[in-house]
């Protein structure tokens, strides 16, 4: 991939006058349900999203298909609406030429080269010129030199990259992604976050289900975690991690005297327990703020000096995972 | 909803036929179908070899009875159900879906596909075997032939536009396809004369009828009945494909 291409500059055959900016949100969900006979997939789901990259999590079967195949179109919401830019995407054609949707199954035509798979996505969005669409595309998945073989012969990673090409060809203001990492290795994936990120950077909106939760974490900070069918958390993972507060915080301290600080700060209330171990103190208090001025405030008075305050548990990790048991 | 320019529908067909036919000519079945495309010819090898002269014979027991009874439907419910079929199994069919195009565009560009290798298939056959056999008999002959070739162009589109909307509505299309041309028009035709309305067959053996006289037990519709009929069968099945394309939806794997 050419990390200095622009991934979301308009392409040679860019869209036509049908793109243009939108004020409303590029996804709008709002008490959205799906139900299968009994079953219910996804229940009561509002939450709107505008430029950048949003990580969809969930366990198996919390809904996350389900709900991308709402928002691409495939499938009609039992209750709720579901916009994207603006518009119902159901029975409605015309939106997908401001949506690129790479869908989680790997399957693309095995009889097209890598280059006549995205081409043929360029020709059918009515680029005019899609063979030079078509070009660009494979340049930004990092594809040129398969581009003329088989994707029949392709690996799973190497179909995964084909499929984002073919999504992103037309310069959609809209990506939906199911699962874009399946199959891909550690460098294509890399490559691939920062494929999004630019996209992200350019304007787009990019929505990416995922069940690892690295991957989210490192393309962005924004997630919508589904649990169950239904929407757990939405927003910036750090800021729901504080306000977790019937979870202690975790915070690893290197000071110049750690048993000393340990022994200050086991006296206040706010601290729930603190370990002293080689590697420093590992203290667990409930609230975060509170816990920074403290500590500021004590390792003064007692005269030690800090060295490293480390909040140990805001990983995604700790907010998917405390949402999903809780 | 915002309405897709009629003009980029038209233009992505042929670009949806293109895949389309090598899709369906990539697929092994398409090796057995072309031998079993051989047997008229080899039929009309054997009729020359043994000296026979009767056009009427080899356009009823060959022509008739072999292509145009099992030739035609075998190679149009193949490929009419798997002109679609296929991308719906692996789910090849989100990338066409997922364009700003109608759906009429996509069911006709799979009809235009689909009929397109039945009818190259099915007209080389019959084509071959009658230059061998009937060419030689004189203007019998060569009638027989342009029968039959205009036969197998309709019935191809005729064939392939039923199976292709049986293929959007049921995962046993494949089945019902033959069980709808071995025993519908195979078997309850011969007994109840009603059925020949709604006969793909006796649509195609009217068209022969145009050019070349079958026997009245054979075909039982004259042209001016059977082409209307054809063109109703046609126009149905596109709508309906239609529509049901509209209502598609993804099944998701349960998450």
């Amino acid at each position: 991939m050419n990390p200095q291409s622009a991934p979301a500059a308009a392409p040679p055959a860019g869209p036509g006058p049908e793109s243009g900016s939108f004020a409303a949100p590029a996804i709008e969900l709002v008490n959205v349900a799906r139900w299968y006979g009994n079953v219910v997939a996804v229940n009561d789901v509002s939450f709107s999203l505008g430029p950048g990259v949003t990580g969809l999590l969930g366990p198996n079967g919390a809904g996350k298909t389900t709900l991308l195949h709402m928002l691409a179109g495939f499938l009609a919401p039992s209750a709720g609406t579901v916009r994207v830019l603006g518009r119902s995407p159901h029975q409605d054609p015309s939106v997908y030429r401001q949506i690129g949707l790479v869908p989680e199954r790997e399957a693309v035509y095995p009889f097209l080269t890598g280059f006549e798979y995205v081409r043929f996505n360029a020709r059918l969005q009515g680029l005019h010129d899609p063979d030079a669409a078509a070009r660009q595309a494979i340049r930004m998945v990092g594809l040129e030199d398969a581009a003329d073989r088989a994707v029949g012969t392709y690996s799973k990673g190497m179909r995964q990259r084909a499929k984002v090409a073919g999504a992103l060809v037309h310069d959609p203001q809209v990506f939906l992604l199911d699962e874009p990492f399946n199959g891909m290795d550690p460098r294509q994936r890399l490559a691939m976050m920062d494929l999004l990120g630019q996209l992200a950077e350019a304007g787009r909106t990019i929505l990416f289900s995922s069940h690892i939760l690295e991957e989210v974490e490192r393309v962005g900070s924004q997630i919508l975690v589904l649990v169950a069918g239904r929407l757990a958390a939405s927003g910036d993972f750090r800021a729901i991690r504080a306000l977790m507060t019937d979870r202690p915080h975790t915070i690893t301290i290197h000071s110049s005297d750690d048993r000393r600080l340990a022994a200050t700060l086991i006296a206040d209330p706010a601290v729930f327990a603190v370990e002293l171990a080689e590697g420093g103190l590992a203290v667990q208090t409930a609230h975060l703020s509170a816990f920074r001025r403290l500590i500021a405030e004590r390792s003064r008075s007692v005269g030690v000096s800090l060295l490293e305050v480390v909040p140990a548990d805001e990983s995604l990790e700790s907010v998917f995972d405390y949402l999903v048991r809780r | 909803m915002n309405a897709v320019p009629v003009s980029r529908s038209i233009k992505a067909i042929p670009e949806i036929v293109r895949v389309t036919l090598r899709q369906l000519l990539g697929r092994r079945r398409t090796i057995l179908l072309l031998l079993l495309s051989v047997i008229p010819i080899l039929m009309a090898a054997v009729f020359v070899a043994a000296g026979e002269s009767d056009v009427d014979g080899f356009a009823s027991s060959v022509l008739d009875v072999f292509s145009v009874t099992m030739l035609l439907p075998i190679v149009a419910v193949l490929f009419g159900t798997a002109a679609f079929g296929a991308e719906i199994e692996d789910g090849t069919v989100v990338y066409l879906l997922a364009k700003p195009i109608s759906r009429w565009a996509v069911i006709v560009a799979k009809l235009l596909g689909a009929a397109t290798v039945t009818a190259l298939l099915t007209i080389a056959s019959v084509s071959v075997a009658g230059l061998i056999a009937l060419a030689p008999q004189g203007e019998h002959g060569r009638a027989a032939i342009l029968g039959f070739v205009a036969a197998m162009a309709v019935g191809s589109v005729c064939y392939v536009s039923f199976f292709m909307a049986l293929s959007l509505f049921t995962r046993r299309a494949l089945m019902i396809g033959i069980f709808y041309f071995l025993i519908w028009e195979g078997l309850l035709s011969s007994l109840l004369a009603g059925i020949a309305n709604f006969s793909i067959r006796q649509y195609t053996l009217g068209v022969v009828g145009a050019f070349f006289q079958l026997s009245d037990q054979e075909a039982r519709l004259t042209p001016a009945t059977a082409l209307p009929l054809a063109a109703i069968l046609v126009v149905v099945a596109l709508a309906l494909a239609t529509r049901r394309l509209m209502r598609f939806e993804m099944s998701g794997s349960g998450d």
